[in-house]
């Protein structure tokens, strides 16, 4: 069972004075035990459920696949809207509403869809649909954002009855990984030209194949789904007649209804909230495979940071078991990689263990670090840390950072800003100017390592920091282009050894997938897949 | 902020605008011409104002519609173009202006990528259901309790009531608001802590304690004021000259302490709009309601500026007309305004 956690005041406070004295810190860190388990199912239930309530922290921007891109857009998308490719609990992927993929040549996949599928309005899946689904992904009208997943795209054409073949212009592995995703959601023709841009608000709605159908969407309040009767697949038909998103922006609010039971349960509960959920006895916490890495984005080159050795020296200054306590109540792991094991699940045993086996570990040790820095001769220069106010997470994270530079000789600089202009931090590289330092949780959308390593590549728009590695670029390329998985995987851990001794980022932990469900309801399976695969379907009564 | 109303109503309380000794229609239209035309210009300028001022704020939209996802190059242009941020700031104010005067379109939102009147007439019940329903509380009560209190001034009762008013407008709603759910949701489960309900009856009903939070300190107000100009309207010499010709004393506090208070109480309540449409944005926020405050809230944080201005002007205008409308009422409940009579 559950360990509990250390308090949280006085984990930050043991966290800032350890932080603090540089000359009495002991040298090295043992690894502290995850005070959480992993579960791959929840108990299946035993009846059909009249209503389900489920709580989201934030109102979903859009349902229109091409801008779903964030935790509340795709939880409640997932439920309604089918993929070409279902992504599987452990992030492999299974046949969807294509029931074959062939990659013909490096640079061909052909799709074969799925006969007999309707769509919430009764009119059936073609080969059309999939067509006018996917090219909105190219067209630059539409400005979607999983447009990434098809850079490399040169074509999508129907080439049967009921075959797609995509073309690309180099091969490109992560292409049909992506199908699984939001990136291959198949939405009805005629609904996508009649709704025109109005298509996935809440006005123009979605027309799809999964398991719910949107009944209404009462903007800032609430989501109703009803179950879709028509659905192709028996196996995953929902066992709620009626599914109900509340949009909770409040944690107090939000934990509160859970408590009480107002509210069946919730994905991604704050970490510092879980003890007091587990206290009531009114559910069960369950945790999960993630794909989550949080990490400190290094985005200033010619600062002290753009030398390797002052960011090797950073982590060493940070206590990263004592800001898994502080940051997180204890629900993570200290990690020195920037993926999770979990995307290299399907990877051979002796790949994984070159991925993750002779990792430099960065213990911490302020003692040595300082001297790091003494001989890098960058004492006394600045740095500027940018945070949030965004969540305990966030603020621990800064502070801490903040005290471990202090602790080397460095100056630092915690710079707060709206909640809004920390995420511009991640598209315009005007606001990053002067930030050295910012705090992300970044998660994979796929099972497959090299999502994360082609997002460093030398002038990535997500690549911050503007760091390059010719033989990094090489590697990530090869693994990119090769259809082969094996290879994939081999060049994936040959980039995190290389991620991993240059520290772009600087890896603090990974946190599990967490899941609630009061004592009414059960089924659903804890795991990232929630954001692609129709969950809720499988929730009953207990 | 109740208190700095009052002030303020005080000072701007209606004084006796046309000059002209005649009653004739002329300077009542004159008046009423005047007072549409500086409507107007209000309403032009703060226009230009909540416009252009989204120049002041650092950001890009376009930063925000791409929400640090790897873009598209073409897409940026595009995007630029369909929401008509490529154009110079001048025409987008043309276009937008005449876009709310010719088609009600005040453009699209960025953040639900859909037109920004549907956005607001989405939320638009829920406010309108707490704006009405707290202006209903704040009319009764507050008129009725600043009547009693008019009626018995001087005694125990009426400093009780007085005392009591002064404290409930010192309570911010959001404090009002965490009260009342700690109370009546929690404590005595006699009404829902959240959301708006289904249905109209189901609305009202939950409805019932965000109005209340939301009138509180309004009551005082309203209830201050209209015991104030009623004590005063008692000490007139008309009021005296009506009792000792012996009029019923009811009588005597509809017709003449009453209707003579009106004024006063009315320009308050005008100002009071202004106030319960910013306040509603904290009580919305608390009750987890889904209104044009918490709109107003979630837009200015997500830089969705479309949304922004037009929730801006749309307050501006109501607060402007209702005073207005307070201002041409003035002379038909009071003829003494009509008649530019400059003593009382």
């Amino acid at each position: 069972m559950m360990k509990k956690p250390l308090t949280l005041a006085l984990a930050a406070s043991a966290i800032l004075v350890l932080a603090g004295c540089s000359a009495g810190a002991a040298a090295g860190d043992v690894a502290a035990k995850p005070s959480f388990e992993l579960s791959v199912n929840t108990p299946a239930p035993t009846g059909e459920l009249d209503k389900l309530t489920w709580s989201i922290y934030a109102e979903p921007y859009s349902l229109d696949y091409a801008y779903a891109f964030d935790y509340a857009d795709n939880q409640v998308l997932a439920n309604v809207c089918e993929s070409l490719l279902s992504m599987n609990p452990d992030m492999s992927v299974s046949p969807g509403l294509a029931t074959k993929f062939e990659n013909k040549t490096p640079t061909t996949w052909v799709y074969t869809i799925r006969e007999g599928v309707k769509f919430h309005d009764g009119t059936t899946l073609t080969a059309d649909d999939v067509v006018a689904s996917m090219s909105r992904h190219l067209d630059p009208k539409v400005g979607s954002f999983w447009f990434s997943a098809y850079a490399n795209v040169q074509g999508i054409e129907k080439t049967g009855a009921h075959q797609v073949t995509v073309t690309t212009k180099v091969p490109d592995a992560l292409f049909n990984e992506s199908m699984s995703g939001a990136a291959g959601v198949i939405e009805s023709k005629a609904t996508l030209a009649k709704a025109g841009t109005d298509y996935g608000n809440s006005t123009g709605g979605v027309n799809c194949t999964g398991p719910f159908e949107l009944t209404t969407w009462q903007s800032g309040e609430k989501l109703n789904l009803a179950r879709f009767d028509g659905y192709w697949d028996k196996d995953r038909a929902a066992k709620a007649k009626e599914l109900e998103f509340v949009i909770q922006t409040d944690t107090v609010a939000r934990v509160n209804a859970l408590k009480s039971g107002e509210i069946d349960g919730g994905w991604l509960l704050p970490s510092n909230a879980i003890g007091e959920l587990n206290a009531s006895g009114a559910g069960q916490m369950y945790f999960g495979v993630n794909s989550t890495v949080s990490s400190l984005v290094v985005s200033n080159p010619a600062g002290p940071l753009g030398n390797p050795e002052v960011r090797k020296a950073l982590l060493m200054a940070i206590d990263r078991n004592g800001l898994v306590q502080a940051a997180e109540s204890g629900y993570a792991t200290r990690t020195n990689a920037l993926t999770t094991q979990s995307v290299w699940d399907q990877a051979d045993a002796a790949t994984q263990e070159a991925a993750f086996g002779s990792l430099v570990d960065y213990p911490y040790d302020v003692e040595a670090a300082a001297k790091i820095i003494q001989e890098q001769g960058v004492a006394g220069q600045e740095i500027t840390i940018t945070t949030a106010p965004m969540g305990n997470n966030f603020a621990v994270t800064a502070q801490a950072t903040a005290a471990a530079a202090e602790s080397i000789g460095l100056k630092a600089t915690i710079n707060t800003v709206t909640p809004n202009a920390y995420s511009a931090l991640f598209s315009d590289p005007a606001a990053r100017e002067g930030t050295d330092l910012f705090y992300t949780s970044w998660y994979l959308s796929v099972g497959n390592p090299l999502e994360m390593f082609s997002i460093l590549r030398t002038g990535d728009f997500s690549n911050y920091g503007s760091w390059s590695n010719p033989e990094f670029d090489k590697v990530v390329n090869q693994g990119l282009q090769s259809t082969d998985r094996k290879v994939g995987f081999a060049k994936a851990a040959e980039a995190q050894a290389i991620v991993n001794k240059e520290l772009p980022w600087l890896p603090l932990n990974e946190s599990p997938t967490n899941l609630w469900m009061n004592n009414k309801i059960t089924g659903a399976s804890p795991s990232v897949n929630y954001l692609y695969y129709p969950w809720a379907a499988h929730i009953g009564s207990k | 902020m109740a208190q700095s109303n009052l002030a303020t109503a005080t000072a701007t309380a209606p004084t006796p605008g046309a000059t002209s000794p005649q009653r004739s229609a002329i300077p009542a239209l004159k008046l009423a011409a005047s007072k549409i035309g500086s409507f107007l210009f209000t309403v032009f300028v703060s226009s230009v104002i909540v416009f252009f001022s989204r120049w002041l704020v650092p950001g890009d939209p376009i930063n925000f519609l791409l929400r640090g996802r790897s873009p598209n190059p073409e897409a940026i242009a595009e995007v630029t173009a369909i929401y008509g941020l490529d154009k110079p700031p001048l025409e987008q104010y043309w276009n937008w202006v005449t876009g709310i005067i010719l088609h009600g379109d005040f453009g699209r939102s960025l953040q639900y990528r859909q037109d920004v009147s549907d956005v607001i007439l989405g939320r638009l019940p829920v406010t309108l259901g707490l704006v009405v329903m707290a202006g209903l509380m704040i009319a009764i009560l507050g008129l009725a309790a600043g009547m009693c209190a008019a009626l018995v001034r001087g005694s125990w009762m009426d400093r009780a009531i007085v005392a009591s008013m002064s404290g409930l407008a010192a309570i911010p709603s959001f404090v009002g608001a965490i009260v009342l759910i700690a109370i009546f949701a929690v404590q005595l489960r006699m009404f829902p802590s959240f959301g708006s309900g289904n249905g109209f009856g189901d609305m009202i009903y939950h409805l019932v304690l965000p109005s209340l939070a939301l009138a509180l300190s309004f009551i005082a107000v309203v209830g201050r004021v209209t015991r104030s100009s009623m004590v005063e309207q008692f000490a007139r010499e008309h009021v005296e000259v009506a009792r000792s010709r012996g009029i019923t004393p009811a009588a005597v506090v509809v017709r003449h302490v009453l209707r003579n208070a009106t004024g006063p109480i009315l320009t308050v309540s005008g100002l009071l709009v202004a106030g319960l449409l910013v306040s509603s944005a904290i009580v919305e926020q608390a009750f987890g309601l889904a209104g044009m405050g918490s709109l107003l809230v979630s837009s200015v944080d997500r830089l969705d500026f479309p949304v922004v201005q037009a929730i801006v002007l749309i307050v501006v205008t109501a607060f402007v007309a209702i005073n207005t409308l307070v201002d041409l009422l003035g002379p038909v409940i009071d003829p003494r305004l009509k008649a530019g009579e400059g003593a009382r």
